[in-house]
């Protein structure tokens, strides 16, 4: 998915302005989420757990060339077939060669955020594969022709009238159906799709090290039918995704299920260590695995930025944040989203493309607080905002302003007579109707200043 | 080649950053009470269903009666005879009940671990699944059961824990999307084996 995050400030209108109904859905949603996830941190020692897991990524990041070869070795033992990929186009060369030597005529998907960074839709239908979404939210987005707009509920800006309406045009049920009616046809639909398909398609939730597992989370089932049926598993990993060991999973699954939805565990969770094997009546015949860089050891390099690594997509950030909830996803342009997106963006696709998305924040600081990796992000934030500073990629007026401001408050006797001035100016001013000034005085009271500046009442002696 | 140019990234990225160590094993949860009761309460928690019976004998009568609404099974080969339902086996796409065997159930996530070795569709595609429990695969905690499986990995391993679900249509959850909407756990001794009901 190209970024298109320069639209921000737009879309984010357009969508508050035209579609009020998806506030409403996202900040239901979210404000939902959110409250599973604080009863999910209460049951446990939070605390506790996030630095544990914190200190475990950070180790795996720190080691991360020898925790690679380590994994590759043990899936290669077991059967896999590991591939390296550094960019979406490796990538698209790899299913490729894949499809065209497996004939390979339909493909099932898992919910992947990665196959969206990607672009792996739009390469499986240009070579005529039939590619469908096989979890439920993205399966409904596919029929839209919309994408992600939450990394855990992609369809959480949809109501339920709208799949209601969605299904009767596509489905033909009724425009009144409930809920399990349009899920039930969904079911019927897609079990067809799974029973032919030749390639099932997935991400990775983690990636175990020590044992060359595969650790998929899911509520539906789709993810495991997708892995255990079509005759080729791909699984789609970013090299950060790794775990040192076996042991380790036990923390991360429960982790990342409280974090997400409040659950003790997803409803499934595969394990897959290697392709289907003589002890197995069935599974995938053969499965590929495949290591994905695309600007992430770029950004490990980058002793800021870097700690954005650890994050384990669970989406609490997302659901806490009062600037996400307002818009949802669609309006960051980039396939993540909410407080993770605007610090991953600029790290992954380059600051200059993931303008403004550092901006689009509060600064409120709820998200590093919910992160079950303790991610500082409103730290990251400042520093990606400062750079854009540094690199002239803000406004020039802003930074005209901050300038004037800065030699403003650097010289007191400066000071002083430049804010005696406004105090006497500004009545006047306001009934002008200045533009920053018009823009801060239209929903809130207006500027009264008062008689005397602080200094002067300080000299005079304050009670 | 690709791989050779990351990990050579990754390793000049690393000459920024102090090596850290790992933390060590995770203190969780240490509940009081049985073992059982907590595997239980979880499971229902999250929408499964629990039977336990003291004796096989018992579990069969249960049995019997159960399948009654079901015209169709799908069984793994890891169900014993004493407990496998008398009604015609089908395929597990066209089966109305897929019944396997738990390798361990976890009480702390009210969780089944089940093995590809006794076959993955029967697990996922009939819409009732009915799982056995042998009392003696009860464990306490996640990280003891991986822990336990470490040395015998087979093809893949699954956690299932209630019926597959989903809240992405309005926010409302609705059971059995893709996976069994309705799933059993029924827990008893193993077959000719010296089990307690109470461990």
């Amino acid at each position: 998915m190209d970024i298109a995050s320069r639209e921000y400030a737009r879309r984010a209108r357009e969508i508050l302005q035209h579609h009020p109904q998806v506030r409403e859905s996202v900040t239901g949603a979210t404000v939902n989420f959110d409250r599973h996830r604080r009863s999910a941190y209460e049951r446990i020692d939070a605390e506790a757990w996030r630095r544990w897991a914190e200190g475990v990524k950070t180790h795996l990041l720190t080691h991360l060339d020898r925790y690679l070869e380590e994994m590759e070795e043990n899936l290669r033992k077991r059967g896999a077939r590991v591939h390296w990929a550094e960019t979406p186009e490796d990538v698209h060369d790899l299913l490729r060669r894949l499809a065209t030597e497996n004939d390979v005529r339909r493909v099932v998907k898992g919910k992947s955020m990665l196959s969206e960074e990607l672009g792996v839709n739009r390469l499986l239908e240009s070579l005529g594969v039939e590619t469908v979404e096989t979890d439920l939210g993205e399966y409904i987005l596919q029929l839209l022709e919309e994408p992600p707009s939450h990394i855990l509920g992609p369809a959480i800006h949809r109501s339920l009238q709208d799949i209601r309406d969605l299904f009767h045009r596509v489905h033909g049920t009724p425009l009144d159906a409930s809920p399990e009616e349009l899920a039930g046809a969904a079911r019927r639909v897609l079990r067809q799709h799974f029973l032919s398909a030749d390639m099932g398609i997935t991400g990775a939730n983690f990636l175990v090290a020590e044992t060359g597992t595969i650790a998929l989370v899911e509520n539906e089932g789709n993810i495991r039918i997708s892995t255990s049926l079509p005759r080729i598993h791909v699984a789609l990993v970013g090299i950060e995704k790794l775990l040192p060991r076996l042991s380790d999973l036990s923390g991360f699954l429960q982790l990342i299920a409280g974090a997400a939805t409040g659950q003790r565990l997803g409803t499934f969770v595969s394990l897959i260590q290697g392709p289907r094997c003589a002890d197995s009546p069935d599974g995938p015949d053969s499965l590929h695995v495949v290591l994905v860089d695309n600007g992430r050891s770029r950004l490990l390099a980058d002793s800021e930025a870097w700690e954005v690594l650890r994050c384990i997509r669970c989406g609490a950030c997302l659901n806490i944040c009062p600037v996400y909830r307002q818009t949802g996803g669609h309006a960051y342009g980039w396939v993540y989203s909410g407080p993770l997106g605007s610090v991953l963006a600029p790290g992954l696709v380059g600051l200059g493309a993931a303008m403004p998305l550092p901006f689009a924040s509060s600064l409120c600081g709820a998200c590093e607080e919910v992160c079950p990796v303790r991610i500082p992000i409103p730290d990251l934030l400042l520093s990606w905002r400062r750079r854009a500073v540094e690199e002239g990629l803000t406004s020039s007026l802003e930074r005209w302003v901050m300038r004037g401001f800065s030699g403003l408050v650097t010289r007191p006797w400066l000071f002083a007579r430049v804010s005696r001035a406004a105090r006497l100016l500004l009545p006047f001013l306001r009934s002008r109707g200045l533009p920053v000034l018009r823009n801060w005085t239209q929903h809130r009271g207006g500027l009264s200043p008062s008689p005397k500046s602080f200094r002067e009442k300080w000299k005079e002696g304050i009670e | 080649m690709s791989r050779e140019s990351i990990l050579s990234r990754v390793r000049a990225a690393l000459s920024e950053h102090p090596r850290r160590d790992h933390p060590g094993h995770l203190e969780g949860e240490r509940a009081p009470g049985d073992v059982l009761a907590r595997f239980a309460e979880r499971f229902r928690e999250s929408g499964g269903e629990v039977q336990q019976f003291g004796s096989l004998e018992e579990a069969r009568a249960w049995l019997d009666e159960f399948t009654c609404d079901f015209e169709s099974v799908a069984v793994s080969s890891w169900v014993p005879d004493e407990v496998r339902p008398g009604l015609r086996e089908e395929e597990p796409q066209a089966a109305e009940l897929g019944v396997s065997v738990a390798r361990l159930a976890i009480a702390e996530t009210g969780s089944l671990l089940l093995d590809s070795r006794e076959g993955r569709a029967v697990q996922l595609l009939p819409p009732t699944h009915l799982v056995w429990v042998w009392t003696s695969g009860l464990r306490d905690r996640l990280s003891e059961a991986l822990e336990e499986v470490r040395e015998e990995l087979p093809a893949a391993l699954a956690l299932h824990s209630g019926p597959s679900r989903s809240a992405d249509i309005g926010q409302i959850t609705v059971k059995g999307v893709h996976g069994p909407g309705r799933v059993i756990a029924v827990v008893v001794p193993r077959p000719g084996s010296a089990d307690l009901p109470d461990r």
